[in-house]
């Protein structure tokens, strides 16, 4: 099967040189020619456990992590914000 | 017998006993850590003063009385796991300097049961390999042999035990992860029933899949860390109260056990030398009073293809998060968002990383989505219903943990063939199920050869208590390495 790697890389947000690209494209195929090899199968996927219901807990109000120790792992911060090239056209 | 030779169990006996402070087992360990790492490469990061610091506390609790099983005990932690004071870098660039504020669920168990964490271990990037070479800060060695892998992707866990330079360890398992290092390195690895451990602060490969567990030299030893990581937690709604009773991971006779033989996991995939020792073993579980029984599970050939399928899918979304923008790896002087974003993914991700989001995104794109991705969740249900009906003939089931024993740094460069040594274990995380990896009597090529018992939902406890019973048949596992 022929992957267009050129689109699939654009949804997952990666760049290929174009070496890299035919290496690629040549592995996903082979990867793609062994998960192709899945029968179809008879079953019906189960319905939700009406019996089993996931337990969610209460929704209460309480202290969320401290804002600058968060922000610490941001790569660039100015005035409690992280930064980020310019994202609007003037 | 150096402290750091010694199980958890004889370590929390002296400790109780006060022949031992917590301070000089800790110390003993980074005695050890400090001559051999340089040759293993386990640890990613380790820190002596914080350690010391877990330590008195430790001594603080058993004057005090308030000891329990994992008190004082040296446990070495999966560096996709989030330890406060550490990084976690998930061994990939992308995560070099990121620094967690705050804890996983199973690091607060670990720090309320007085356990003195070493520090971090290495591991594919991102959990995604079967050797730990897909590591972007380290390589780590087998301590069997140094010329060969670890196994992966919790490589840096396995080796730490092997090498003697931790008591016990924690990793994650997604398609073998834990049992596959632990077969390879010659120790024991737990992979719990899908939900029994919180995955809060575990870095997500495949939700769906991903469990944290435990490895240790002995059955007791795994158990015991197991007790202390299990149980319900608010922050992660798919987990539920295990009920894990550590005395009934012990004990017993084999009398009435039933161990079920699937022979798809026998196949020509699977050295013959793996084969006999496995079946060795079952024999010697036989002659114990243990039941043989063959079963069938026809889907395990296709058990692959639907991992990929769906682990690379959670993946694709799952990486979606490193973006370059809040934390992790951004790339240098991006001219707009965007390539902010694609820079900093393909600078930041290495290639197996990459490639697997590529599946991912590819199984879930536009018209492709039926044809994968839910064709691999529709076989996983009838994986489940396979092992139900295989369930209603025996109690567990016996199967070797990897093909082969650990391969050579280096050996397998195609994805395809590294893919293939998963196959005896996906099976057992496509259907959410408990399994441990043993080592078995006897080695292949001097090297250390595993098998895995696997349990029904919720069984940790009993397929731990038959793998003891196993290794007390064989009088305890003789896998010392040999420095």
């Amino acid at each position: 099967m022929k992957i267009d790697v050129d689109h699939i890389a654009k949804l997952s947000k990666l760049s290929f040189s174009g070496e890299e690209k035919l290496k690629m494209e040549r592995e996903l195929s082979s990867i793609i020619e062994m998960v192709e090899k899945l029968p179809e199968t008879n079953v019906n996927l189960n319905e939700a456990d009406a019996s089993n219901i996931m337990d969610l807990r209460e929704d209460i109000v309480c202290p969320s992590m401290p804002r600058d120790e968060l922000l610490k792992n941001a790569p660039e911060v100015k005035a409690g914000c992280i930064v980020v090239p310019k994202t609007v056209e003037q | 017998m150096e402290l750091y030779n010694k199980s958890a169990s004889e370590l929390s006996k002296m400790l109780r006993a006060k022949e031992v402070s917590a301070v000089e087992i800790a110390d003993s360990v980074y005695k050890r850590i400090e001559n051999v790492d340089d040759k293993v490469g386990a640890y990613l990061e380790t820190n002596y003063e914080k350690a010391i610091k877990m330590a008195k506390k430790a001594d603080e609790m058993i004057a005090e009385g308030k000891g329990t099983v994992m008190t004082g005990i040296p446990v070495a932690v999966k560096d996709n796991i989030c330890v406060k004071g550490y990084k976690a870098t998930c061994a990939s660039k992308m995560l070099e300097n990121f620094e967690p504020p705050y804890n996983a669920f199973v690091t607060e168990n670990l720090i309320k049961a007085g356990a003195v964490i070493t520090g971090k271990v290495n591991m594919d990037e991102f959990a995604m390999g079967s050797s730990t070479e897909n590591s972007a800060l380290k390589r780590t060695a087998n301590p069997h042999d140094l010329s060969r892998v670890p196994g992966g992707s919790s490589g840096g866990s396995a080796a730490a035990v092997a090498a003697r330079e931790a008591i016990v360890s924690l990793g994650s398992d997604t398609g073998g992860s834990i049992r596959q290092p632990a077969s390879f390195c010659g120790v024991v690895g737990l992979k719990p029933t899908y939900s029994s451990v919180s995955r809060y602060g575990l870095v997500a490969f495949a939700s769906s899949l991903d469990q944290i567990g435990p490895i240790g030299k002995t059955v007791a030893d795994t158990a015991a860390l197991y007790s202390v990581i299990a149980g319900k937690d608010s922050m992660d709604s798919t987990s539920l109260e295990a009920n894990f009773n550590l005395s009934l991971a012990s004990g017993g006779s084999l009398s009435g056990v039933k161990i079920g033989i699937p022979k798809q996991y026998f196949g020509d995939g699977v050295s013959a030398k793996v084969k006999e020792l496995v079946m060795n073993a079952a024999k010697t579980l036989e002659s114990a009073g243990a039941t043989l029984v063959n079963v069938d599970l026809p889907g395990t050939d296709y058990a692959l293809s639907a991992y990929y399928i769906i682990s690379c899918a959670e993946a694709s979304s799952n990486l979606s998060r490193y973006d370059g923008v809040k934390y992790g790896y951004r790339a240098e002087n991006p001219k707009s968002l965007e390539e902010l974003f694609v820079r900093s993914r393909s600078e930041g991700f290495g290639d197996e990383v990459k490639r697997r989001i590529m599946l991912g995104t590819f199984v879930l794109s536009s018209g492709y989505y039926d044809a994968y991705y839910k064709k691999a969740k529709l076989f996983q249900q009838k994986l489940k219903e396979e092992f139900k009906t295989a369930f209603r003939s025996c109690d567990m089931l016996l199967t070797p943990t990897s093909p082969d024993v650990a391969f050579r740094i280096g050996e397998i460069e195609d994805p395809l063939k590294m893919y293939a040594s998963d196959i005896c274990t996906v099976t057992v995380n496509l259907a959410g199920l408990p399994a441990v990896s043993v080592p078995v009597e006897g080695t292949k090529d001097n090297m250390p050869v595993g098998m895995q018992f696997i349990g029904k939902p919720f069984a940790d406890a009993e397929i731990l208590r038959v793998a003891g019973i196993y290794e007390d048949l064989i009088g305890g596992f003789k896998t010392q390495v040999k420095f």
